[in-house]
This record gives C-alpha cells, sequence and structure tokens, in this order.
C-alpha cells in the first residue's frame, strides 16, 4: 500500500467521520440554511399545484445511472422522493420522467418508497416514473407531450444535462409552468439561467433535498460542504502567493 | 418499522458502495477484481433496466392509444415506429445496413434539427431575460452576450478593422479571465456537492434506491 492509497483512505473516513459528527452536532447547533429564492418559488409553486388539481413534473435528466454523470440524479432522486411527500393530497401526483431506463425504475422507487412512508400506495402507479427516450434529443422531443396532457405547472429539471437542457427547460416557460433548473454542468447551468425562471448555480442542485425539510444530515453536509470550500480557496490563496513570490516552483 | 428487506437492501447498496469505493482508492488487486465485477453486473443490470424502461414507454403510449387521450395518434406513431425497429433489429441485427439507414436517414437529421432550433430558442430566451431581470444581472448577462457576439464575428462590413480586432481581444478576456475564473469556481463547488451526495449515500442517509 502507497502513501498515496493512505491519503485516499484517510481522506474518505476524515469527511465520513466529519459528516457524522455535524449531524449530530445538528441537534444543539442546526444548520441555518441561506435563503435561495428559486426554493421558496418551488415551495409557493407546490402549493398551488396541490390546490389547483396541477401536476408537478420532475426530470432526472438525460444522464445513465452508472456514468460519472450520475450524481445529480441520485441528488434529484431524493428530492423527488421529498416532492412526492409533499404532494401526497393531490388528486394528479407527481409525474417523473428520465433519458435512462435505470432512472426511470430510480424515479419508480423513489415515489413508492414516498407514497409508503406517506400512507398513499393507491398513488403509486408505474407509468408515473418514465423513460421518455433513450437519447438526449428524443427525450426532449417527448417532453412536450407529458408537459401538456398531464396538465404539468411546475416543471423541475434536476439530473445531468447536455445543451438539450435548454430546450428542455424552453418547454416549460412555454407551458407557462413554474421552471427550476438544476444540474452539474456549467456550461448548461449558464443556458439554464438564460431559459429557465429559476436555475440553481454551482453546486445548489446537490442541495435540492436539504432545501425541502431534508435530514439532518443533508442539512449537515452543506455544513462540511462549506468548510471544506473555505480550506480549499485558502490553499488556492497559500498557492498563489506562494508561488507570486516564487518560494513555490 | 421498517422491514428486514429495508435493512437488507439498504446494508447491501453500502457495502457494494463501498466496495468500489475501496476498489479506488486501495491498490489491491483482489478489490480492482470485484470492482471491476460490480462494475460489469451494473452494466448489464443497466441494460436489463433499458428494456424495461422501453416497456414502461410501451405500456404509457399503449394506455394513451387505447383511452384516446388527447394526441393519441403520435403514440400510435410511436408504437408502430418503436414496434417496427425492435423486430426488424431482432430479424436482422442492429448492425445491419437497414436499421443504420434508418437511424442516419430518420433519427440523426431529427435531433440534429432540434440542436438548430436551440440557437433561436437562445435568442427569445435571451431577450426574456433581459425584459424579465431588470436588475444587475440581467445587464451582465446582456453586455457579455453583446461582447461574446460582436467578438466572434463574422462581420459584414469592417471584419478587419481595427474596432472588430478590439472586440476579440475583448471577448478573449471576458471570456478567458472573469468568465473562465467564475467556472472555475462552480466546477470546485460542483466537485464538493458530487462528493458530499456521494457521502450521504454510503452513509445509508440518501436512499435513492427506495425503502
Amino acid at each position: 500500500m502507497t502513501l498515496l492509497d493512505l491519503v485516499g483512505i484517510g481522506l474518505v473516513l476524515a469527511l465520513g467521520a466529519a459528516l457524522v459528527g455535524l449531524t449530530l452536532s445538528e441537534v444543539r447547533w442546526p444548520t441555518t440554511l441561506r435563503r435561495i429564492a428559486a426554493f421558496d418559488a418551488l415551495d409557493a409553486a407546490i402549493e398551488r399545484a396541490v390546490e389547483a388539481g396541477d401536476r408537478v413534473h420532475f426530470s432526472l435528466g438525460t444522464g445513465s445511472l452508472i456514468g460519472s454523470d450520475c450524481a445529480p440524479a441520485l441528488a434529484g432522486a431524493t428530492a423527488l422522493a421529498k416532492i412526492a411527500e409533499a404532494t401526497t393530497m393531490s388528486d394528479r401526483p407527481v409525474v417523473a420522467s428520465a433519458g435512462d431506463g435505470a432512472l426511470a425504475v430510480v424515479a419508480q422507487d423513489a415515489l413508492r418508497g414516498a407514497y409508503a412512508r406517506t400512507g398513499a400506495k393507491e398513488h403509486y402507479r408505474a407509468t408515473t416514473g418514465r423513460m421518455l427516450g433513450p437519447t438526449p434529443f428524443s427525450y426532449v422531443a417527448a417532453l412536450p407531450v407529458i408537459l401538456s396532457s398531464e396538465k404539468v405547472s411546475v416543471h423541475v429539471l434536476a439530473g445531468s444535462f447536455g445543451m438539450e437542457g435548454a430546450l428542455a427547460a424552453e418547454m416549460g416557460e412555454r407551458q407557462r409552468a413554474l421552471v427550476l433548473a438544476g444540474t452539474d454542468d456549467v456550461q448548461t447551468q449558464a443556458l439554464f439561467s438564460a431559459t429557465a425562471e429559476h436555475s440553481l448555480v454551482g453546486e445548489e442542485v446537490f442541495s435540492t433535498g436539504a432545501y425541502l425539510q431534508g435530514s439532518s444530515m443533508q442539512r449537515a453536509s452543506l455544513r462540511l460542504q462549506d468548510i471544506l470550500r473555505l480550506v480549499l480557496t485558502a490553499v488556492i490563496l497559500l498557492g498563489t502567493l506562494l508561488r507570486t513570490l516564487g518560494i513555490l516552483a | 418499522m421498517r422491514s428486514i428487506s429495508h435493512y437488507l437492501w439498504t446494508g447491501l447498496a453500502v457495502l457494494f458502495g463501498v466496495l468500489v469505493l475501496a476498489g479506488y482508492v486501495i491498490d489491491l488487486p483482489a478489490l480492482h477484481a470485484i470492482r471491476g465485477m460490480l462494475m460489469q453486473w451494473a452494466v448489464v443490470l443497466a441494460a436489463a433496466a433499458l428494456l424495461l424502461g422501453l416497456v414502461n414507454m410501451l405500456s404509457v403510449h399503449w394506455n394513451k392509444v387505447g383511452a384516446q387521450e388527447k394526441g393519441w395518434p403520435y403514440s400510435a406513431i410511436l408504437l408502430l415506429a418503436l414496434l417496427t425497429t425492435f423486430i426488424l433489429g431482432l430479424v436482422f441485427g442492429p448492425d445491419s445496413g437497414l436499421l443504420l439507414a434508418l437511424f442516419n436517414d430518420i433519427q440523426q437529421p431529427v435531433e440534429a434539427s432540434l440542436v438548430a432550433l436551440l440557437a433561436v430558442t437562445l435568442t427569445v430566451a435571451g431577450f426574456r431575460v433581459v425584459a424579465r431581470r431588470r436588475n444587475l444581472s440581467g445587464l451582465v448577462f446582456a453586455v457579455s452576450a453583446l461582447i461574446v457576439l460582436l467578438g466572434t464575428g463574422p462581420w459584414l462590413i469592417g471584419g478587419n478593422s481595427g474596432t472588430f480586432l478590439t472586440f476579440g481581444e475583448l471577448r478573449a478576456w471576458w471570456s478567458q479571465v472573469w468568465a473562465a475564473g467564475g467556472a472555475r469556481g462552480l466546477l470546485l463547488g460542483v466537485a464538493l456537492g458530487a462528493t458530499m451526495t456521494g457521502l450521504r449515500i454510503l452513509l445509508a442517509s440518501d436512499r435513492p434506491y427506495g425503502d
């Protein structure tokens, strides 16, 4: 085992321990989440959709579950479950879609679990978690149909998207739905900021679950994320300074 | 009260996650072999899930045609196309000239036309942003778009003028210093967010695989 292996193991264990520690400290020192306008708007729009009998559409993106781009979709699946719980009272339960068969199964599982927890198993239908198309643009081509036929008034995009994400967000705008869009790809985030009414910037897509009445570990992970960001920023600044002074080669 | 199966599936998910992660950070041949095997299983399962997704798609559109819901003719066309290509693929094989022609002459042009549509969509969205966000971010967006457009060209007249070259340099400075710096900051946040999501899944706090 090399020194690099040990550093890797140590880092993973240290991060795990820090996360558990911060989660335990949530009881005494709860994390205060800064207000993000997009999540405030989402909360209000979900309430309106439940009252009006409209539907929420949740997209897990056009990425794949086994690819390196699965992280935002996994974070999205947790948020999907929270939204499904929040809309249990509605006559029209959430409909979820993905561009990958495995992600569609994940969406179905998230919906089934959410309805089981809220005692509304009868709301679950396998067809509420759908694969719309196996390629990014075939997925987007199928979106207008689902948005108009399902009477969607809240259109959430939280997953991996490429440039087709701009069309996906624009279709929600044309439906006059509230569009909230977030992804991990920085270029697509730029497209979302132009096409979506509410776009999530940077890592905000990963914090969706925490903002939707998430668990204490989800809130603690945001705090740990901020601590790590400060440490990394300090290291970058120090490196820049040392290099400028000629101390670091 | 949670069932035993809940703990079993959660335990298995965490165990497999830890084994795959360990295969990346610990240089042991046995762990590499386990990681490779688990990844192969995942690929096979994803392929099976694609079939499940297709069955799901079939059932959604079949119900739509049956109930004659709004837009049912489109669903009928989709079912016809799906079944035709599926049967042709089974009979002639996925690499046959017929299937490749269907893909190259129908699927690819349709997807390319959607990419072309993106340019129009973004132009309309750009105007909407300026109209909707009458604040600093809207102004920065509009100015940035203008600088990049003018600096990238081509101009109808004065393509070699000093003004064009100045705009080119301004665009390069704007995108390589300000935009690239901002993007790196965002990427740092995305990497941290993805790491935290992975940790929460490994610690069974987030269970995207359900209960």
